[in-house]
């Protein structure tokens, strides 16, 4: 394992693949800083330049714009209460109080060292699972990998925010989407309505679509409040001692929850920072001080999206199966250059599987780092209007999707994606399952098809092979769970999120 | 603009998103009937779009039920008609555009047209912007990635 991992490092040192691993950080701090810009369309619009990176430096640089995202995230949410990235909701909560008593400097010191701390504990844990879950991934056959997705696709949208019911229709909507095309086992053309559709639809047209467009025609016209006038000095910024104290168990307690809901396939950095702020309040002592500027409930959530947002990676690396959205698009770029992400993976491509596990370990120093001493840069960036980002967005998108395939019905097809996007929201869907399922689907597809294949149509084959069986007890208790709380919440209907 | 769709009422309209669906899930299941089907053995490729038809089919029905019961839950957010149309303007421009005219007046039109879609846009503050970032867009794609699409018509 610690010969893996200074395989891994080695791999990363290597002054070029450094160089990405820092652009990666430093876009994902950026597009984390401006609200309305996610790790998604960060990604979706690189991802024609990796065609010219090799796998591993694209997945590093793709990687770090995820969870340098996460640490951006939180400055915009301090300081001017807009979330950069859904996991920073809550941080919001906590972090833009202390910023209204000019205590910005504190909240975001804090906020750093807790996605740090949080980062590394998901890092590590990242390293101790590796080997252990592709050991067991390599056991995996049809019906496992059919019943993992399935439980991946319940979990995405049975946990979290949301209607579970509409999740849920969106998880099939995606499926739906990527069946269009040819069919893998057969080849016979299903929905292609357009010649250019025989491929299926492009992920990138998909992604830039829901996640890009959308957001441009909803926030087009909306009017940024003015960046903060912000002069922080190094005694502004440390916290006391008993302030850093109070700290230490939210951290831990964040980084535990959120390793846990990253690790789980279909749950993800936003859904485990919702989770740590809810369980930090109530357990708190003090469960009248959040909302109103409480470390604890600022440390926990950032702690909890950081150990999220590496423990993702689990799932994504060593089974091939994507915890989130944009670990969705991650895969897909995996795809794209020629990789099947698998279990064969860390077996096959060492350099590539643990470099990019170093890499993480590399990146969260990076952004500790670039973090407090860039905190100028981050909030004159906050001042640049979001009138003079989108155009430049919209052409970006553009000529991204458009290269990707030279395929003008891509761009059109982004477009309706992006129309698509905006009126789901505005009917309170979620674009994310779509994503999932869109990945995901073709794989149930697959793998649902030859279990059925090679046991005879026999259900119960799910039931007597023990990995699977595992899985299906899990999707029992998921179904249980959200059954139950939805009994509860229609017993006393709480709008519990923000 | 703001208060156009604030509060609607009427059972038909809460059901709107949900029958979108239905229509959704009803057109998908009458394309892929004529699918091969074959069995749970050894399925077509028409099975298992039939049963995401389907349970499509059936969660669209939960959901205007549910959106039928609840009111206060069921309203639909604030349209933004404005930026809905001069962002798709702009891109169906590009898309119409780049095959013909190349990436420089494609990209130009499409920065001009979207920035319409702030109801705070000037003409001139417009223009200049739109040739700034035609020109950093012509550097990064062209010159830095040497993407191979062609600047001008020949």
């Amino acid at each position: 394992m610690i010969d893996q991992f200074l395989l891994g490092l080695s791999v990363v040192l290597q002054p070029e693949i450094l160089m990405y691993a820092f652009i990666g950080v430093f876009i994902g701090q950026l597009i984390g800083v401006l609200p309305g810009i996610g790790a998604i369309t960060a990604i979706s619009l690189l991802l024609p330049v990796t065609f010219y990176l090799d796998a591993t430096t694209s997945m590093i640089m793709l990687a770090g714009i995820y969870y340098g995202s996460q640490y951006g995230g939180s400055i915009a949410s301090i300081l001017l209460n807009l979330p950069g990235t859904p996991s920073s909701v809550v941080t919001c909560l906590e972090g833009y109080p202390l910023a209204q008593r000019s205590r910005a400097g504190l909240a975001l010191f804090v906020a750093a060292c807790s996605s740090f701390v949080g980062g590394i504990v998901g890092v590590a844990i990242l390293v101790l699972a590796a080997i252990p879950m592709t050991i067991i991934a390599l056991r995996f056959g049809a019906p496992e990998y059919a019943m993992l997705v399935i439980l991946g696709l319940l979990a995405a949208s049975l946990i979290g925010t949301g209607s579970q019911i509409r999740s849920f229709a969106m998880v099939l909507l995606g499926i739906a989407l990527g069946l269009v095309g040819a069919d893998a086992t057969t080849g016979y053309y299903r929905f292609v309505a357009m010649p250019e559709m025989a491929d299926g639809i492009s992920l990138v047209s998909l992604a830039m679509g829901l996640f890009g467009v959308s957001e441009i025609i909803r926030n087009a016209s909306r009017r940024s409040p003015p960046g903060p006038a912000l002069s922080i000095t190094m005694r502004d910024v440390l916290p006391t001692r008993a302030e850093a104290r109070s700290l230490v168990l939210p951290i831990v307690r964040g980084s535990g929850i959120g390793s846990f809901f990253g690790a789980l396939p279909g749950t993800g950095a936003a859904i485990a920072s919702f989770m740590a702020y809810a369980m930090e309040r109530r357990f708190s002592r003090t469960p009248e001080k959040f909302g109103k500027g409480h470390l604890p409930g600022l440390a926990a959530p950032e702690s909890a999206n950081n150990a999220a947002a590496q423990t993702g990676f689990i799932p994504t690396l060593t089974l091939g199966i994507p915890g989130d959205a944009v670990m969705a698009l991650i895969i897909g770029a995996l795809i794209l250059n020629g990789i099947i992400p698998g279990p064969r993976l860390a077996v096959d491509q060492p350099e590539l599987f643990w470099g990019v596990i170093a890499s993480f370990f590399v990146g969260n120093i990076i952004l500790l780092l670039i973090n407090i001493p860039l905190i100028k840069l981050w909030v004159l960036l906050l001042r640049v209007p979001y009138q003079k980002l989108y155009p430049v967005i919209i052409v970006m998108i553009c000529v991204g999707v458009y290269s990707h395939r030279t395929s003008v019905t891509d761009v059109v097809l982004t477009l309706a994606f992006g129309v698509l996007g905006y009126l789901m929201k505005n009917y309170r869907f979620e674009p994310a399952p779509v994503m999932l399922g869109f990945v995901l689907g073709p794989l149930l597809e697959d793998n649902f098809r030859r279990t059925m294949l090679l046991y005879g149509g026999d259900f119960t084959i799910f039931l007597t092979r023990p990995i699977s069986a595992m899985l299906v007890a899990c999707s029992a208790v998921l179904i249980a769970f959200a059954v139950w709380s939805g009994v509860s919440a229609m017993r006393k209907p709480v709008h519990s999120t923000p | 603009m703001q208060s156009v769709t604030q509060d609607w009422p009427g059972t038909a309209r809460r059901a709107l998103s949900g029958s979108v669906l239905l229509v959704a899930g009803l057109v998908m299941l009458l394309i892929c009937w004529s699918y091969p089907v074959g069995n749970l053995t050894q399925m077509g490729p028409g099975y298992i779009p039939r049963v995401v038809g389907f349970l499509i089919c059936a969660l669209a029905v939960a959901i205007i039920a549910i959106d039928v019961a609840t009111p206060e839950a069921a309203q639909a957010g604030r349209m933004h008609p404005r930026g809905l149309i001069f962002v798709s303007t702009a891109i169906l421009l590009f898309a119409g555009l780049i095959d013909i005219a190349g990436l420089v007046p494609s990209m130009f039109l499409a920065v001009v047209v979207s920035m319409f879609a702030d109801d705070e846009a000037r003409p001139l503050p417009v223009l200049v912007y739109a040739c700034l970032a035609t020109l950093g867009g012509w550097l990064l794609f062209l010159v830095a990635l040497e993407l191979p699409i062609p600047a001008f018509w020949r």
